[in-house]
């Protein structure tokens, strides 16, 4: 063991000196949370640019509470405090609709969108007040990027609303006599309410997005990035060490297994240094900000100890496979389906945050190889876990692990001094098998 | 004492038999030489002893132990192709190789063996700024460093010029005179009759010399008579008993077939030109393992077995 130490102090050393480890500690988290104060700096640049919208009001109902509400809008909207414009104002050109000839009306107004004369032309059908799947009750808009068009979506209050109040009139009630009516009200999402250890009821906290999903994906992220910088180079690096005949070097001192051992404990301290530094430096950058209630402090042994595990267990398959090649192309063609079981974690993240309790993130979380990536984003969600999931998948990981490291031992030693053409999966199985 | 005592060993990748039934014993101090021509089992035997290939079959004693797996601090190996991490430094490569060996005093012993070897000016240089013959003195240095008990050393002398070859064989020899046990492999010849007490040769697979390079020459007889022609190679057709001509370029060796007057031989290249020298020997090393892999030995078997 002692010679794995060692082997694994050289592969840290070597490491850590590379140009590469410290662009990957210092330049990915500038770079990440860079591309974070971008996007908040972005966020309110929006084109001012004033907008003009054709409508064609068949119904002839809507047209003018849409003029008035572009007014409105204009009024208090478009402007900031300070006088700056901050959005574009609506122009708003009504069009007589011309039935006899509607699809090439349509065609002319697509023509002025296209020539930026317009921004984007409405449609109004004539039974809008009533409509049913029969009759001409639909609102259209045409514009060059309709689905993600902000216009269209401020659209919808005024044309409802509208709809709405000559609903009531026409059945009698007069709107006015309503107060809020048309008032929108939200609802604002909240944690749950706790005790203290004095017994004291703590408010329930708000719960924003930042807690609910982004806590879990950074999480999830790190993890990942942990495995990219700790796992995944050590299938390059063994390879290398095969072919430059380090490899037979280094097993006149050493068994295969301190050999792999040595690799995979040096993968884990380049991560464990990485993660510190990363983890360390958010904390800081949290209290920093004032928001440190957002850091799930018991989540981190979870983190170390899950990716303490899927080092070990992904690198060593990722060095089993690495004594199993011989050139870079094989390499780089056994990278990908080896990094399936990090990839697949990530395809799903989205369903498995959306509802962490379903039977489809319980059983995803559950299976060995996802478990570290799919329980931390579990456990890291502000809903609960029954209490046996954390352990159930930390016991199948730390069993997967002991599997993965007998097998890659397998293979690594038959592996590493085989030379020329590089072994079919059948061959590397039958290692296994074999031994 | 044996240091190494192979018995038995078989060892077979798919359908090739790389060594079959070889039996050795190496004497503790002793000088062996492994020769025998490319892909004969030569590497294979040595990566046997070095518990980096497992025999199929037979049983292989090291310092009168079986190997249970371990590799062990008392063997240094240098594999024949050379393996160094060309980013590491020259003195801090040494001492990581010297450490995973776990030998004493490594630091100093690193630095000795580099002021030996006149490498110390390339210390704290990178491996890939070396030439090949620096590289090969440190990879030569990465083996002995820990002071092992047995080395190992493939092809040592290969690709070296004369003057790093002769300061590796003087470090060898330097270890042998202090009870290093030493196994080498070689293709040089002459290397091997002037270093080796005993002479192992393998021949697709099999053992076909053991012993001491007298024992072997003994068992050709003196069969073989060497000519230094004064002024040019005479004609050496239609010689009486001569089976074969051995051109060395200024030197020629003729071996005798049995029942060869050798005086008579003589006499007659005398006749045809002037002579500076002839001596009757015995057969070279270099001659013995022609006779036994040279393409006339195989035109012979295949002979036989058709």
């Amino acid at each position: 063991m002692l010679k794995a130490l060692r082997l694994a102090k050289r592969e840290y050393i070597a490491s850590v000196r590379t140009k590469g480890f410290l662009v990957a500690l210092v330049v990915a988290p500038v770079l990440m949370s860079g591309s974070v104060i971008a996007m908040a700096l972005f966020k309110d640049k929006v084109d001012t640019t004033d907008k003009t919208l054709a409508v064609m009001d068949r119904s002839g109902l809507i047209a003018d509470a849409i003029l008035l509400a572009a007014e409105r809008y204009n009024e208090s909207e478009v402007m900031n405090e300070e006088g700056e414009k901050v959005r574009p104002a609506y122009r708003i050109e009504v069009i007589a609709p011309d039935d006899a000839d509607r699809l090439g009306q349509q065609l002319a107004m697509s023509d002025r969108v296209r020539s930026k004369q317009l921004h984007a032309f409405l449609e109004i059908g004539a039974d809008v007040l009533a409509p049913t799947e029969e009759n001409d009750g639909g609102v259209a808009y045409y514009g060059e990027n309709a689905a993600l068009d902000g216009m269209r979506h401020w659209l919808r209050w005024p044309i409802n609303n509208e709809l709405r109040r000559q609903r009531m009139t026409a059945a009698g009630v007069d709107p006015g006599s309503v107060p809020h009516l048309f008032s929108w009200t939200g609802v604002e999402g909240l944690g749950l309410f706790t005790a203290d250890e004095t017994g004291d009821i703590q408010a329930a906290r708000k719960s924003s997005e930042g807690e609910a999903i982004g806590v879990p994906l950074i999480m999830v992220m790190l993890l990942f990035m942990m495995l990219l910088m700790g796992a995944i180079p050590l299938l390059n690096s063994v390879m290398e060490e095969k072919t430059q005949r380090i490899a037979e070097v280094l097993l006149g001192s050493m068994t295969p297994s301190e050999f792999m051992a040595g690799k995979v404990l040096g993968g884990l301290a380049i991560s464990f240094t990485v993660s510190a530094v990363y983890v360390g430096a958010g904390l800081i950058a949290v209290r920093r900000m004032g928001v440190e209630q957002f850091v799930p402090y018991d989540i981190l042994p979870w983190f170390f100890a899950f990716m303490s595990l899927a080092i070990v267990m992904m690198g060593s398959v990722f060095a089993a496979l690495g004594a199993a090649t011989n050139d870079p192309k094989d390499a780089q063609s056994l990278t990908m389906p080896a990094m399936l079981p990090m990839m697949i974690p990530m395809f799903v993240l989205v369903p498995v945050l959306e509802n962490p309790l379903s039977g489809f993130a319980t059983g995803m979380s559950l299976f060995p190889p996802f478990t570290p990536m799919l329980m931390l984003l579990r456990l890291a969600s502000p809903q609960s876990l029954p209490a046996w999931q954390p352990w159930a998948g930390l016991a199948g990981v730390i069993l997967t692990t002991l599997i993965a490291v007998w097998a890659g031992g397998r293979i690594f030693r038959v592996g590493i001094l085989m030379q020329g053409q590089s072994p079919k999966l059948g061959e590397i199985l039958r290692w296994v098998v074999r031994g | 004492m044996t240091s190494v005592e192979i018995r038995g060993v078989t060892k077979t990748f798919g359908d090739h038999r790389a060594v079959d039934d070889i039996s050795l014993a190496v004497p503790k101090g002793s000088v062996y030489g492994f020769i025998g021509p490319n892909g004969s089992g030569k590497t294979t035997t040595l990566r046997m002893i070095m518990n980096i290939f497992y025999p199929d079959s037979g049983e292989i004693r090291l310092f009168g132990d079986v190997r249970q797996g371990a590799a062990t601090h008392r063997i240094g190996y240098l594999p024949e192709e050379r393996g160094l991490y060309k980013k590491m430094k020259v003195r801090e490569l040494l001492r990581f190789y010297g450490d995973l060996k776990g030998g004493d005093d490594i630091k100093r012993q690193v630095d000795a063996w580099l002021e030996r070897l006149e490498l110390t000016d390339w210390a704290d240089r990178k491996i890939e700024t070396l030439s090949k013959g620096m590289s090969q003195k440190v990879q030569f240095i990465s083996t002995v460093v820990a002071k092992p008990e047995l080395v190992i050393l493939d092809e040592p002398f290969s690709g070296l010029d004369p003057v790093n070859a002769d300061t590796i064989r003087q470090a060898v020899l330097d270890l042998a005179a202090g009870g290093t046990t030493v196994i080498f492999s070689t293709h040089d010849m002459a290397v091997a009759e002037q270093m080796c007490d005993f002479i192992f040769m393998i021949y697709k697979g099999r053992k076909v010399l053991d012993g001491t390079l007298t024992d072997i020459q003994d068992r050709y007889g003196t069969d073989t008579l060497r000519i230094r022609p004064r002024n040019g190679k005479p004609p050496l057709d239609g010689l009486p008993g001569v089976e074969r001509v051995h051109d060395l370029g200024r030197m020629q060796e003729l071996r005798l077939g049995e029942g060869a007057d050798a005086q008579a031989i003589a006499a007659e290249l005398l006749r045809r030109a002037p002579l500076q020298s002839f001596e009757i020997v015995k057969p070279s090393l270099h001659d013995i393992f022609v006779r036994i892999a040279g393409p006339e030995a195989r035109r012979e078997r295949e002979v036989e077995h058709a």
